[in-house]
């Protein structure tokens, strides 16, 4: 995938061409129509996808949808120019086209133009502007041989990370997630490498066009756009996103959040992942990059709203369930097959209400102490105990 | 076989130890019955549920496997509050992972529910070759610990069914306490509330 030094310079009908043959209709077979049974095929990127025909359906109009909002931004460009969305650039009409953005990136960014908007719209492209052009070529190689607890665990991740992938399970895979991985374990040692970064960082790769840009992405995610230190040493970060989470959920949906409290249930059970993992491993990963779509552009506050919209659109069976297992088996059931991302961003940004960033910052703040206070006094118990042990 | 005694109980399970020792595999042994070289690294915890028989009574486990990296360890209480059992899982060739075992044991110790059935599981018993941590130091642990001990193997399934029986057998409401072998007596006073559900 990144061995050939292929240049970026195809002319944009070309693209479109290439855009248009690389979205296959699902034709499932004769036989799999007529018994409603499960359907095996590879997504657009390269994930055994096993679902119902009923799945593929829905599959093949969201990719009619994606066709479509492939013309929109192809006409875009046609008028405004190339590179439109970047606000710097036309600087009299930034503001229409942020709202113009924000609207159309909400319905997803045509998958061949993903790679060149990501990186212009999340601040990688400034990122790797800031350092000389070798700096990745350069860090790479300076710590290809090195060994630290990081690259071990990386090391023992590579073949771990989405197995029986058609290219991620390859030789040539596993390098090339290894150099990125490791690399940014000695750029950020405060990070190192905390697993989960393995399947983000997977579905980078795949989505951007060169493996250095994949890093910038990385780097840009975790330095810009989420919040900080949700990876470091005790996952803070994470502990306080989770807090401010369940705050939302009681503002948003009470009657869920109500139900499940009284049965103990915590929602942190199935969000931790979905944060630390963006969702890569939850989710049908063409669904997962239409809310990487919108992370990259509005920031960290998106994986609430997804969240929230999952737990929302099974408000009735959830409020239904009695035992973890019935509730776990509602929220697995839905993530594995949701196949149509549109319902679920419409529920995110359009059925929840304002969800204000500045508000969210607030609540994160407030978190902070009280998280760190658990924290501390778990690692302090904990020591206590070994020093019993020690006498 | 007597229905008269049927009871159906809820248990959750959580399984705690170092990274790659095993857990995940453990679980898909119990629940599939089924073993993969590389599984899939567990990021927070993964949820499965699967059903036994024992004695006069059906026991459904609510297994909740964790992630092993180190970090990761802040959300352990999450998964371990209210848990009737925990497997703590070390790999036999690896020392550090026993180590760490230990620590899991006195954190479930002090913060854990006191009537907790824990069980220690020396995992990948099948690479004998490479054996670091004595069976004996393992066991004599687990006595002086108040915890079970098996040598397992997810991959040639050795012990791994056996582990989860054990807990169901031992789990508080099911004790035929003081004698387990000799005559049963159905202990059926406490039926707490969490037991009573009929429906599913």
């Amino acid at each position: 995938m990144y061995g050939g030094g292929s240049s970026g310079t195809q002319s944009k009908r070309d693209m479109a061409i290439e855009y248009q043959a690389q979205i296959p209709i699902l034709r499932p077979s004769i036989h799999a129509r007529r018994a409603n049974m499960t359907v095996k095929f590879q997504d657009l990127y390269g994930f055994t996808v096993e679902g119902n025909v009923d799945d593929v359906n829905v599959l093949n109009d969201v990719r009619e949808k994606v066709r479509e909002q492939g013309k929109v931004w192809w006409e875009l460009e046609c008028s405004k120019g190339p590179n439109w969305y970047l606000e710097d650039s036309h600087v009299f009409s930034s503001f229409m086209n942020g709202i113009t953005l924000k609207r159309l990136i909400r319905k997803g960014i045509p998958p061949n133009l993903r790679p060149t908007v990501w990186f212009s719209l999340s601040g990688a492209a400034k990122k790797k502007s800031t350092v000389p052009d070798s700096y990745y070529r350069d860090l790479t190689s300076a710590v290809e041989d090195k060994i630290t607890p990081a690259t071990k665990q990386i090391d023992h991740d590579l073949p771990r990370t989405f197995p029986g992938h058609s290219w991620l399970d390859t030789p040539e895979g596993h390098a090339a997630l290894r150099r990125v991985l490791v690399g940014y374990s000695f750029r950020d040692s405060d990070v190192g490498y905390c697993q989960g970064l393995n399947y983000v960082a997977a579905l980078l790769l795949l989505v951007m066009k060169t493996e250095e840009d994949a890093f910038w992405m990385l780097a840009v995610l975790l330095e810009n756009v989420l919040v900080n230190d949700c990876y470091t040493s005790n996952l803070s970060g994470c502990h306080v996103e989770q807090r401010v989470f369940k705050d939302l959920l009681t503002k948003k949906c009470p009657r869920i959040a109500a139900h499940l409290e009284a049965m103990d249930f915590d929602v942190s059970l199935v969000c931790t992942e979905w944060f630390l993992c963006l969702y890569s491993k939850s989710l049908p990963s063409e669904t997962t990059m239409r809310i990487w779509d919108v992370l990259f552009y509005e920031g960290a506050k998106v994986l609430f709203n997804v969240a929230l919209a999952v737990f929302k659109m099974n408000e009735e069976e959830l409020l239904r369930a009695h035992h973890v297992g019935d509730v776990i088996n509602v929220i697995q059931r839905t993530t594995h097959h949701l196949f149509d991302p549109d319902e679920l961003l419409t529920v995110a940004f359009e059925k929840l209400g304002f969800m204000i960033t500045t508000n969210i910052s607030k609540q994160r703040k407030k978190q902070e102490p009280a998280v760190m206070a658990e924290l501390d006094q778990r690692v302090r118990r904990l020591n206590s105990l070994n020093g019993d042990d020690k006498q | 076989m007597a229905s008269s005694g049927n009871k159906n109980i809820n248990a959750k399970l959580v399984l705690l130890g170092d990274v790659a020792t095993g857990k995940s595999s453990l679980v898909l042994r119990f629940v599939k019955g089924q073993f993969v070289e590389f599984q899939e690294s567990t990021i927070g915890a993964a949820f499965f549920s699967q059903t036994v028989a024992v004695n006069d009574a059906t026991v459904k486990f609510e297994i909740w496997d964790t992630a092993g990296q180190e970090r990761y360890h802040s959300l352990a209480p999450m998964y371990y509050r209210g848990a009737a059992a925990a497997i703590i899982v070390y790999d036999i060739t690896n020392q550090a992972s026993f180590d760490r075992a230990k620590k899991w044991v006195q954190e479930l110790q002090a913060q854990g529910n006191p009537n907790m059935v824990m069980a220690l599981a020396g995992n990948k018993s099948d690479l004998l070759d490479a054996r670091k941590v004595a069976a004996e130091e393992a066991q004599t642990y687990a006595q002086e610990n108040g915890l079970f001990f098996m040598e397992t193997s997810a991959k040639t399934a050795t012990n791994v069914n056996d582990v989860f029986y054990e807990i169901a057998k031992r789990l508080p409401r099911l004790q035929q306490a003081p004698n387990p072998s000799g005559m049963v007596l159905v202990d059926r006073p406490a039926d707490r509330a969490t037991g009573a559900s009929c429906c599913s």
